[in-house]
């Protein structure tokens, strides 16, 4: 029977230390249909997918799954029962190939050896309605983050489950991916699989859910079923924050006022197709958005004014004078800053404190004394922490312990310190909720028109270019295409000038 | 990124760049320059005493290798190699013959036990595969001196089967004219290989990547990591115990402290190979290649003349030569 209810978590209690996660998980699924799961970072929606997945065990309450109650000790057990989880955080395992990490923990036999003929074909046929054209053979760790999340999603599908958990799946994915991956969820659907879907892109939960569950400080706080309620995206916000808030009117999308920064010219020594021949001017005070499709050159053109992606020749003038970017640290010292956006593999240490984080940096810089000034960093480093209103227990507490949006407010922390010229952000708030991304970016803003700043911004998701960028240049396979300016910058016109449609 | 640094380079330095291939270009050099330094190295002899030499290293540097890809590392294998052969000499008695199948049973059960010991310490107990390993080499050294604080010992005559077929009084001829070509220590290794081509085909093989390469995701993919990587410790004693049957067969005796610097060795050895010492990454097989390699060099340095005193020097320095060559000039030109 369809709509029959598949899931129901009830009073699930989860505590980590001393941390009350969530205190109150309510959540209910049903066969065929798709249950949103919102709330902010560290609001404990997290926390209660991995708890039914089998990750967690609960401290409390129960939960019921197929009409009877179920405590898995680990998600294996969870998986043979028909719970798949998607991890956010993927669970690939980077030195085996695609089709090896589909089937893993999955494996069947053949006779006595494996049989990889078998998996093979499985993994093709998957990621055939995923992504046409995967190929199978290549090791995860030559994958980009997007197509490694698509295999994370094939590796779920693998077990045929009855209820899928996507945690954050879209966060990595271009648009197109999306499509597919939503058209994929609707097909199981169809079929009566449960899903529950994670997203800090409202737009995407709007779309494809059939009902939302809301999170607030680790309690659900209401549940809209859209067959019978209307799409309302304040009313969500609302519930999510906890405020009524109206969304901000988009940043004025200022004329480039200032003068000119910083002038790039970045050319390839060998033809290289991620980032071949890309010349701009960025303005004082001035948000530049470079946007595109996944995987065009944006994040390497990050790198290399990062100074840190060999294969170029660039040619910079910061303020008139020529610079040189041959290394990290050349950058820094011409106040050229980078925020890259996987910040557990590239922005933080995660086992260190947020002090050592954000004063690391420093300890790289010319001139530095012998002896670290610990009294006056631990004050600076505090200050960092009030500015951008960072929720942690203290500086000393480890990086690891906060929720993503705070970490990625650490990365930035730890340049406030610096006499920023040039801020480049690479995907700031991947995997940041719509509060605290918010206060990210009006915080940055801020930054950029007070001290004249020159902020270059990739992100993933148009929605982050329409709202904050004053001008946004288009790049395609390692080239820039098209600019947008002011009012064009739309979603439309994104979307057009990304797949070169005018 | 990766995809950038992948795609660079001409198809022939990118075969050079990859840590396999420019192992086996290691080994290839050092080849020549001891076919050329050594005027009979191509006489049936001389071989069958090269594989004598390199047997043991190269069991100990897969045994090695295959807990180094599984996150592991352990440096208690020279000193497992010693408890064994103490085993085996103290449980053989000369004029029985049946106590050489006694022996084989207890010492194998032992290894098992070695395995299991050092796989519960790492695996299911999380202590740092270092200090596991630390601990247990002088525990198993201890063992070993209480059976045999001198070496020595006595072995039945057919053990010398695993060394020299030929001397055991009645053989068939038909295995005593074989051994002429295939030596016994290659047939030792044959058996690891084959135990490795074995394994790599099941779960188990699959698993030990998996988990090396990345536990945590390993363990929420549904992979009894723990179980895994003491299966990993398990491989290890099987090649170790391999390794003990030659050395007694060899040498007639036991032997409490004559592994001791095999463990170093046979760490270097996997290193040489190409397999990367966080796990997860290189070939079961290369550490074969690798052990190969560091037992070429000291061979170079016999045959070169060089004076006593200088051939752990030079020997040093070839293998930082050899090794970090290729690593430099692949680091530079990745640099990024």
């Amino acid at each position: 029977m369809k709509n029959e209810i598949i899931l129901e978590a009830k009073g699930v209690k989860k505590c980590f230390g001393g941390v009350v996660a969530l205190s109150n998980g309510n959540l209910r699924c049903r066969k065929g249909r798709i249950t949103g799961l919102l709330g902010a970072n560290g609001s404990g929606k997290s926390t209660i997918s991995k708890i039914i997945a089998g990750v967690y065990k609960p401290d409390g309450g129960e939960i019921h799954y197929n009409g009877r109650i179920v405590h898995y000790r680990n998600p294996h057990e969870a998986r043979q029962d028909g719970i798949a989880l998607v991890f956010q955080n993927l669970s690939l395992v980077p030195d085996l190939t695609v089709w090896q990490n589909v089937v893993l923990g999955i494996e069947r036999n053949r006779g006595l050896f494996l049989d990889d003929e078998g998996a093979r074909l499985l993994a093709r046929e998957i990621l055939e309605e995923l992504y046409p054209g995967f190929d199978v053979e290549r090791k995860v760790s030559e994958l980009s983050p997007g197509e490694m999340q698509v295999v994370e999603v094939a590796k779920a599908l693998a077990a045929n489950p009855q209820l899928l958990i996507l945690d954050e799946p879209t966060a990595s994915l271009e648009q197109a991916q999306v499509r597919s991956l939503f058209a994929c969820m609707r097909t199981l659907a169809q079929k009566g699989v449960a899903m529950i879907f994670t997203s800090h892109r409202l737009w995407e939960v709007m779309e494809i859910c059939d009902e939302v569950t809301i999170f607030r400080n680790g309690e659900d706080v209401a549940t809209i079923d859209f067959d019978t309620e209307e799409k309302d995206p304040e009313k969500i916000i609302g519930y999510i924050t906890g405020e009524q808030r109206k969304t901000v009117v988009a940043v004025n999308h200022g004329k480039a006022s200032g003068d000119v920064l910083l002038r790039v010219k970045v050319k390839s020594k060998t033809r290289d197709k991620f980032l071949d021949d890309v010349s701009f001017e960025l303005h004082e005070g001035e948000i530049l958005g470079i946007g595109g499709l996944a995987g065009q050159g944006q994040e390497e053109l990050m790198y290399a004014l990062a100074g840190s992606y060999p294969n170029v020749r660039c040619e910079i003038e910061l303020k008139g004078k020529k610079i040189r970017l041959h290394r990290p640290q050349d950058a820094i010292r011409h106040s050229i800053l980078l925020v890259p956006g996987d910040r557990q593999r590239e922005g933080l240490f995660l086992d260190h404190s947020v002090y050592d984080n954000a004063i690391f940096p420093r300890l790289g810089l010319r001139g530095h004394p012998l002896w670290i000034p610990e009294r006056e960093y631990r004050r600076m480093c505090e200050e960092a922490v009030r500015i951008l209103s960072i929720k942690t227990p203290g500086v000393d507490a480890p990086v690891n312990t906060l929720s993503g949006g705070n970490q990625q407010k650490v990365v930035v922390a730890r340049w406030l310190s610096f006499d920023v010229q040039v801020l480049l952000l690479a995907d700031p708030a991947k995997g940041v909720d719509v509060g605290a991304k918010r206060d990210l970016y009006e915080y940055i803003v801020k930054l950029a028109r007070e001290k004249k700043i020159g902020v270059l911004l990739y992100a993933s998701d148009n929605e982050e270019f329409v709202e904050y960028c004053d001008r946004l240049l288009i790049m395609y396979e390692g080239q820039i295409v098209a600019t947008l300016q002011g009012d064009e910058i739309n979603d439309d016109a994104i979307t057009a000038a990304s797949m070169r449609v005018r | 990124m990766d995809r950038v640094t992948k795609e660079k380079g001409f198809p022939l330095t990118r075969l050079f760049f990859k840590p396999e291939s420019s192992s086996m270009f290691i080994l290839i050099v050092m080849l020549i320059i001891n076919i050329v330094l050594q005027k009979n190295f191509f006489e049936t002899k001389s071989i069958v005493r090269n594989i004598n030499a390199f047997a043991p290293l190269i069991l100990l540097a897969m045994g090695q290798a295959i807990v180094i890809v599984s996150g592991g590392l352990d440096l208690s294998s020279g000193a497992a190699l010693s408890l064994f052969t103490c085993v085996l000499t103290t449980v053989m008695k000369q004029n029985e013959p049946i106590t050489g199948f006694y022996a084989l049973l207890v010492t194998f059960a032992i290894a098992l036990m070695v395995g299991i010991v050092n796989g519960i310490g790492i695996g299911y107990l999380r202590i740092p595969p270092v200090i596991v390993t630390f601990a247990t080499s002088y525990i198993w050294l201890g063992i070993a001196l209480f059976l045999r604080p001198t070496p020595g010992g006595e072995t039945v005559g057919w053990f010398r089967i695993f060394y020299r077929a030929r001397s055991v009084e009645g053989i068939p001829a038909l295995i005593r004219t074989m051994d002429n070509f295939i030596p016994p220590a290659l047939i030792l290794v044959l058996i690891g290989c084959l135990l490795w081509f074995v394994v790599s085909r099941t779960r188990t093989g699959r698993y030990v990547y998996a988990v090396g390469s990345n536990m945590e995701s390993a363990y929420v993919s549904g992979i009894d990591t723990a179980k895994t990587q003491m299966l990993a410790c398990v491989m290890n004693a099987v090649f170790i115990f391999l390794a003990a049957l030659f050395f007694v067969a060899q040498n007639q005796s036991g032997d409490a402290r004559m592994g001791g610097p095999l463990t170093i060795k046979s760490i270097a050895a996997v290193v040489v190979g190409g397999i990367s010492l966080f796990g997860g990454r290189g070939s079961i097989y290369f550490a074969l290649v690798g052990a190969m390699i560091l037992e070429l060099v000291s061979k170079i340095i016999f045959f070169a003349d060089i004076p006593n005193a200088y051939q752990t020097l030079v020997s040093g320095i070839i293998v930082i030569v050899a090794i970090a060559g290729p690593a430099y000039v692949m680091f530079n030109k990745e640099k990024r």
